[in-house]
């Protein structure tokens, strides 16, 4: 399956961690959606519609897009948000690009860390009927899910830990100013402090575009959407078997078949994974299909997925390096879109023709999505 | 420049409807000391904590089962941080697989020291059999039953 129109990723904009508050949330938002503009070369009058993720829980506004639809350019333009995911935000703009109706969106998602416990915020998630009586968080659901795979992979802790200090040092070396070292975690057994990093704020913008405007303008620089898919896990984590990813699975089924990847452990120069922990890393690897969890530990240890090594796998330093919570998913994707145009900055991976980004959300990974980009318009 | 901040407390309260299933779950749970599921139509799986409606198939459920009081841990977790409307940390919760229930049950695990978190995992480790526990003085909510190590 293909998209009648194809979207290229023009222009992105990148904070994975703001750590002065000089600036409100609404000047965040306007300042990243800005700098994605300035990237494509564009300004907001060369916009058809907008698309926006956002946590109102987080935000501590209750549909957090009517603050920010002044921030983005939404006033008296299209404008629609996304508060189940950063980066069903992205899949919904590609959509609107990909019917034909629309020549450009500008895609933003954003995350603060203003509310006096994410935690607590995060547990507001949950039915009011069965879970909310428990200390279940997003992180509560990470440990949740790394205790269960502990259980039937042997070596998943070695291999966790390996991901852990991979993800670490590329985080460092991907941006290493203003020097800063994130806080650690919570402890949350079998997730020790230095398996995860504290919530930081951070935002991240996108300009998608059609191939007929991408001509009409000279845009040289693109990194075209080759694939992509999307599923949702059961809400309920006990209905769940947390060892499996079925909704990753069926995600990466369905991009692969829009982008004809048959080989993906040879088909991409890049990977970019939601490591909300290193057993989701771990867990993704398995479900895109780079590597099965008998080789987990195997893998993890000799370099292969480091910087360097046969498939860099999240040399930004993913989320256990900079964890701002909600738009982490969409950061994958535009880290991907700026490997694939050259313009990555520390951390480029050279000769990245295509690269492959995993979005994950929720709890315990919920939401799932994958995404193919490349430098070639059809895969 | 001197930075200022804006802090807000808002307290509001909701008054959620449980619906008769899940109002059924809790009342047998104070009044029976028992938990049970629901069977979803045209299927022998049994729904724990029960829904009237499978949202895998989107069947309605009908017959009550009960299920329990053994089960065995399917994942579990400690924490160490207060969270409110809650007792004091530490907690060990998690979710088990009742005897008869094709779905996990999430809960408190009691009765195991969590000082030394290694410790504690050892003895929560997936698959060990753990019962339902219920409380002498029921509400009909979730603090009414918590898990304990069988035997």
């Amino acid at each position: 399956m293909g998209l009648r129109v194809q979207p290229g990723i023009i222009g992105c904009a990148i904070r994975p961690v703001i750590a002065s508050r000089d600036r409100s949330l609404e000047e965040i938002i306007y300042e990243t959606a800005q700098l994605a503009l300035k990237d494509a070369g564009l300004t907001i009058n060369d916009i058809d519609g907008i698309a926006v993720g956002s946590n109102d829980q987080f935000d501590g506004r209750s549909i957090s897009v009517m603050m920010a639809s002044g921030s983005v350019g939404g006033v008296d333009r299209d404008i629609m948000s996304t508060p189940s995911a950063s980066e069903h935000a992205f899949i919904l703009g590609a959509l609107r690009v990909a019917t034909g109706q629309f020549r450009t969106q500008l895609i933003v998602s954003w995350s603060p860390t203003e509310v006096s416990s994410m935690p607590e915020a995060q547990r507001l998630g949950t039915d009011p009927y069965f879970h909310r009586a428990l200390p279940l968080d997003e992180l509560s659901a990470h440990a949740l899910q790394a205790s269960a795979l502990e259980s039937v992979v042997p070596g998943a802790r070695a291999a966790a830990q390996a991901v852990t200090a991979k993800n670490r040092a590329q985080g460092q070396a991907a941006y290493p100013a203003p020097p800063m070292t994130p806080d650690a975690g919570a402890l949350r057994w079998p997730l020790t402090p230095s398996m995860t990093s504290a919530p930081v704020t951070g935002a991240v913008a996108m300009v998608l575009a059609c191939p007929e405007f991408i001509a009409e303008r000279g845009i040289t620089n693109v990194a075209w959407l080759q694939g992509m898919g999307w599923a949702t896990e059961a809400g309920f984590l006990g209905d769940r078997d947390l060892t499996t990813a079925p909704a990753l699975d069926a995600a990466v089924k369905q991009a692969y078949a829009m982008a004809g990847i048959t080989d993906p452990a040879s088909a991409f120069g890049v990977v970019e994974i939601t490591d909300a922990s290193p057993y989701a890393e771990l867990l993704a690897y398995e479900a895109l299909g780079l590597c099965a969890r008998d080789e987990w530990e195997a893998r993890t240890t000799d370099g292969t997925f480091s910087v360097g090594g046969k498939l860099p796998i999240n040399p930004s330093g993913g989320a256990l390096t900079w964890n701002p919570v909600f738009c982490t998913g969409l950061i994958r994707i535009a880290e991907v879109a700026q490997q694939v145009r050259g313009k990555a900055g520390a951390h480029q991976v050279p000769h990245v023709t295509r690269g492959l980004a995993h979005a994950g959300s929720g709890f315990a990974m919920m939401y799932q999505a994958a995404v193919i980009l490349g430098q070639e318009a059809r895969a | 420049m001197e930075l200022l901040g804006r802090q807000e407390v808002w307290n509001i309260t909701y008054d959620h409807a449980l619906g008769e299933t899940a109002s059924t779950f809790y009342t047998l749970i104070r009044d029976e000391a028992a938990i049970y599921g629901r069977r979803i139509a045209g299927s022998n799986k049994v729904m724990v904590p029960p829904r009237s409606f499978s949202d895998e198939t989107l069947e309605p459920t009908g017959e009550w089962v009960k299920v329990g009081p053994g089960g065995r841990i399917e994942a579990f977790t400690m924490v160490y941080e207060a969270f409110k409307n809650l007792p004091p940390p530490p907690y060990a919760f998690g979710y088990v697989l009742l005897d008869g229930a094709d779905t996990a049950l999430g809960g408190f695990f009691k009765g195991i020291d969590l000082t030394d978190p290694e410790a504690a995992a050892a003895k929560l480790k997936i698959g060990t059999r753990v019962v339902a526990t219920f409380a002498a003085e029921r509400k009909g909510e979730m603090m009414d039953f918590w898990f304990e190590l069988e035997g």
